[in-house]
């Protein structure tokens, strides 16, 4: 299976390469056949590296513990979805893995633009399987999956106890889906500034993708500090690792072009600005990959460290060179007439926003190669951490806050003095007294109580946009206020999904805000019968407690009796999983309530005095955070059902029926 | 007015029946403990936290060795940079604001300013463009014959639509 495999892979660089070869030339000597058979030659290769997969996967199911690959990230008694997961838990794997998301996205292209979009499809072939190339050439000769020990161990060393987590074997696949999804709008920017076709087919393929790509990386970042927060033990969900950065900074840059999207659509404006926003969404995910695989900047998710970090800066450099060059080229053909109706518009305000998110990408981005560029200059390595992010990023945060809740009130084109006034009245008052009630319960952390009264302002303006609409309608109607209330999102589903994501983001950071002013934490060392508190909780050590919670693990922890105000109410067992292979894992206990969360970890016991060791974190608010991406991953399902071509074709006919009855 | 303020005033009344009883009364100061700890990464090698926030036995350690420290007298200044001294410039959780480390805290918002400068000025001079839109008369129906009052309300009320929609 193993030799099948490393022949597959082998043959697929070959396909993989005749691809790029017959798409490139028969683009350029105008061959119809030749464009067909590097078309053919996509399939082909997804083909040969599903094999692959397929060969990996069952080595891994079969215990062939004389792979390396197997040895190092298996072993006999892991359970089948983290057997399945060990594909993306190593270095060459998860390269084989991110290969074969980008060849089905090949393939799908190529199958879904049989017809359309014809004269861009053999460049985008042939981006699209350079890049596919690049990947080949790791998984072929620099992180290869199939190389043989030269003896086989009876057990591998199994998957750390931290990844075995139903959360971690979802969020790598989410944030790969995101991240090499990046790579089709990237493919098509190309060939559009390639071949010169700059008009509307593009555009709107790209836009789709990118709200796709953009859609898995969020889900695949919270799902990450869900994670964490349920797993590390250290009772939070963020920690500024550049890895996480890595996936925050494409977030972000796609946030900015989402929005910016929408200037282009109605006003054929910032053309250039929006493919340079697809071009460095890319290569940030690029970038990404590179920190996370190379372990350039020491980092806690540098499982998997190995030297293929030259190459990448050699495939970053040449994207960089050709895309910008690519652009340069084109940039007479894509220069657009900009016109803005007033400064207070809507228009200015996504202008605004996409300062923010970009300047937003920028710092992190910044923050997070700094350790670099200081040993660069001064020759000393230094630590960019936690507080230097949320010195910076809070503040630009809040301007973004801000800009969420005034954006709606502000109206397309050119906003009324008197409509602004109107608009703003309800949510001005819901931020003043959010303050005077923060201020009047003794709150006197400044950032919470402008981050909490800005939320709220954020969320009266939002809702009022619903309330509005649903008047308008039913007053051009006269549907009931519930079925005005239903058909209002129906018919605009990107309009209002895009206000859900906003509640949505709200929530977290209200979340975010709660748990991070108002954080408590103790710590104890108990005997049996002898309590501790936090906040409103008081935890009395009962005794130990012990059990098999896998296969392959013990169990040993603290029975905590839990009472609020003085009331029991429940038992917390926080604890360690002692594993076989010798790894042990935290396992926090945790009570949720949508007020706060009572997060519970032992940190230590001793059996010769009896003596346990605990942590206890008081939360506020956190659930909010979960809560608040729930909502966000809704309003995206919302925003991304079609709906688009229907209201189209409405309108057109509106007009039609105007135009007529004129004549 | 009256009518719309009723709901968004309910959904900010949650929104902060929800939050104060969560915000405890007494704003945390950090003390001068917790500010080291907060200063300082934790160089067990199997995070990427302050001493503050890891969890494993060597933060513990260090934890008691600050409190140590401080309780012999010495400033919060002092302590830091007896660790500084034994582990390096790498242990300290962020830039310092000195020298070029300076450079680090500045460029963020230099950038953010000159953007946000640079696109003020861009959008006065896109709106000082003369407006081109007021005078297209929309789409001109078969025939030539000019639009009466009531369908151009209604253009404009399609228009106004399509507007909004997006």
């Amino acid at each position: 299976m193993a030799e099948f495999g490393t022949l597959c892979l082998f043959i697929a660089l070959a396909a993989a390469g005749w691809s790029v070869l017959a798409s490139f030339n028969g683009w350029r000597a105008g061959l119809g056949q030749l464009v067909l058979s590097g078309e053919r030659a996509v399939y082909a290769t997804w083909a040969l590296v599903l094999l692959a997969v397929i060969a990996l996967e069952s080595c891994i199911f079969a215990n062939r513990f004389d792979l390396e690959y197997v040895a190092s990230y298996s072993n006999r008694d892991l359970p089948a979805v983290f057997k399945v997961a060990a594909l993306w838990a190593g270095q060459s794997g998860s390269l084989l893995f991110w290969l074969f998301i980008l060849i089905s996205y090949a393939a799908l292209i190529v199958l879904l633009n049989r017809r359309r979009n014809r004269p861009l499809m053999p460049l985008v072939v042939t981006t699209l399987m350079l890049v596919a190339m690049f990947f080949l050439v790791l998984v072929n000769f620099m992180a290869r999956p199939f190389v043989r020990l030269h003896f086989a161990p009876v057990d591998g060393n199994g998957m750390n106890p931290q990844l075995q987590n139903i959360f971690m074997a979802i969020h790598p696949p989410c944030l790969y889906i995101g991240y090499v999804g990046l790579t089709v709008p990237f493919a098509f920017a190309m060939a559009a500034l390639a071949t010169g076709k700059l008009g509307d087919t593009w555009f709107r393929t790209t836009r789709r993708w990118t709200i796709f790509s953009w859609f898995f990386l969020g889900t695949g970042i919270l799902l990450g500090g869900w994670w964490a927060y349920e797993e590390l033990g250290w009772g939070g969900y963020w920690a500024w690792d550049p890895v996480e950065n890595a996936s925050l900074i494409p977030w972000l840059t796609c946030t900015a072009f989402l929005h910016s999207v929408m200037i282009e659509e109605r006003k054929k404006m910032l053309r250039v600005w929006n493919i340079t926003l697809v071009i460095m969404s890319f290569l940030l995910a690029v970038l990404g990959t590179f920190i996370t695989r190379s372990g350039i900047i020491s980092s806690v998710h540098s499982f998997t460290k190995s030297d293929i970090g030259p190459l990448f800066a050699g495939f970053l450099g040449v994207s960089i060179v050709v895309s910008v060059g690519l652009l340069l080229h084109r940039l007479p053909a894509l220069q657009s007439e900009h016109r803005l109706d007033s400064f207070v518009s809507r228009e200015s305000t996504f202008l605004f926003n996409n300062l923010l998110l970009v300047g937003a990408a920028f710092a992190v981005l910044w923050g997070t190669l700094f350790p670099i560029l200081s040993e660069a200059v001064r020759g000393v390595k230094i630590t960019v951490g936690a507080p230097f992010f949320n010195e910076v990023m809070i503040p630009i945060a809040l301007l973004l806050v801000t800009l969420a809740g005034i954006c709606p009130v502000i109206a397309w084109r050119r906003a009324s003095a008197r409509k602004l006034v109107e608009r703003i009245q309800v949510p001005l008052g819901a931020l003043l007294g959010t303050a005077a009630a923060l201020l009047l319960a003794g709150v006197r952390d400044i950032y919470a109580i402008v981050s909490f009264s800005l939320s709220a302002f954020v969320i009266a303006t939002t809702a009022m946009e619903f309330v509005w609409g649903t008047r308008a309608r039913r007053k051009a109607t006269g549907e009931s206020t519930a079925r005005a209330f239903r058909s209002l999102l129906d018919r605009n589903k990107r309009r209002y999904g895009g206000f859900i994501v906003h509640l949505g983001f709200i929530l977290i950071m209200i979340g975010v805000t709660g748990s991070s002013a108002f954080k408590q934490e103790a710590t104890a060392t108990l005997k049996r019968g002898e309590a501790f508190s936090i906040g409103r909780y008081s935890m009395t050590f009962d005794d130990m407690d012990s059990g098999t919670p896998h296969p392959n693990a013990d169990f040993t922890g603290a029975r905590l009796l839990v009472s609020a105000n003085g009331r029991r109410v429940g038992t917390l067992v926080p604890g360690m999983n002692f594993y076989k292979t010798g790894q042990t894992s935290t396992e926090v206990a945790i009570r949720y309530t949508l007020r706060d969360d009572l997060y519970t970890i032992m940190t230590g016991f001793d059996p010769q005095t009896g003596q346990a060791t605990l942590k206890a974190y008081l939360n506020p608010l956190i659930n909010w955070i979960w809560i608040g991406g729930a909502v966000l991953i809704l309003g995206s399902w919302f925003a991304m059902l079609p709906d688009l071509r229907d209201r189209r074709r409405d309108i057109e006919a509106r007009l039609q029926a105007v135009a007529s009855h004129a004549a | 007015m009256r009518r719309s303020a009723g709901p968004a005033g309910l959904l900010t009344a949650l929104t902060l029946l929800l939050i104060v009883p969560a915000a405890p009364a007494r704003a945390g100061e950090p003390t001068p403990q917790q500010r080291i700890e907060q200063q300082l990464m934790c160089y067990c090698g199997c995070s990427d936290l302050t001493v503050r926030t890891c969890t494993c036995g060597t933060a513990d350690a260090i934890r008691a060795d600050i409190a140590a420290q401080l309780g012999a007298g010495k400033s919060p200044e002092q302590v830091v940079a007896w660790y500084i001294e034994r582990h390096g410039e790498k242990i300290r959780s962020a830039p310092t604001t000195a020298g070029f480390d300076l450079v680090a805290w500045i460029m963020p918002f230099a950038v953010l300013l000159i953007a946000g400068a640079t696109l003020v000025m861009l959008i006065r001079r896109w709106g000082l463009r003369p407006a081109v839109a007021t005078a297209d008369p929309g789409p001109q129906p078969p025939g030539g014959a000019p639009l009466t009052a009531e369908q151009r309300r209604l253009l404009d009320r399609v228009r106004k639509d399509i507007e909004e929609t997006y």
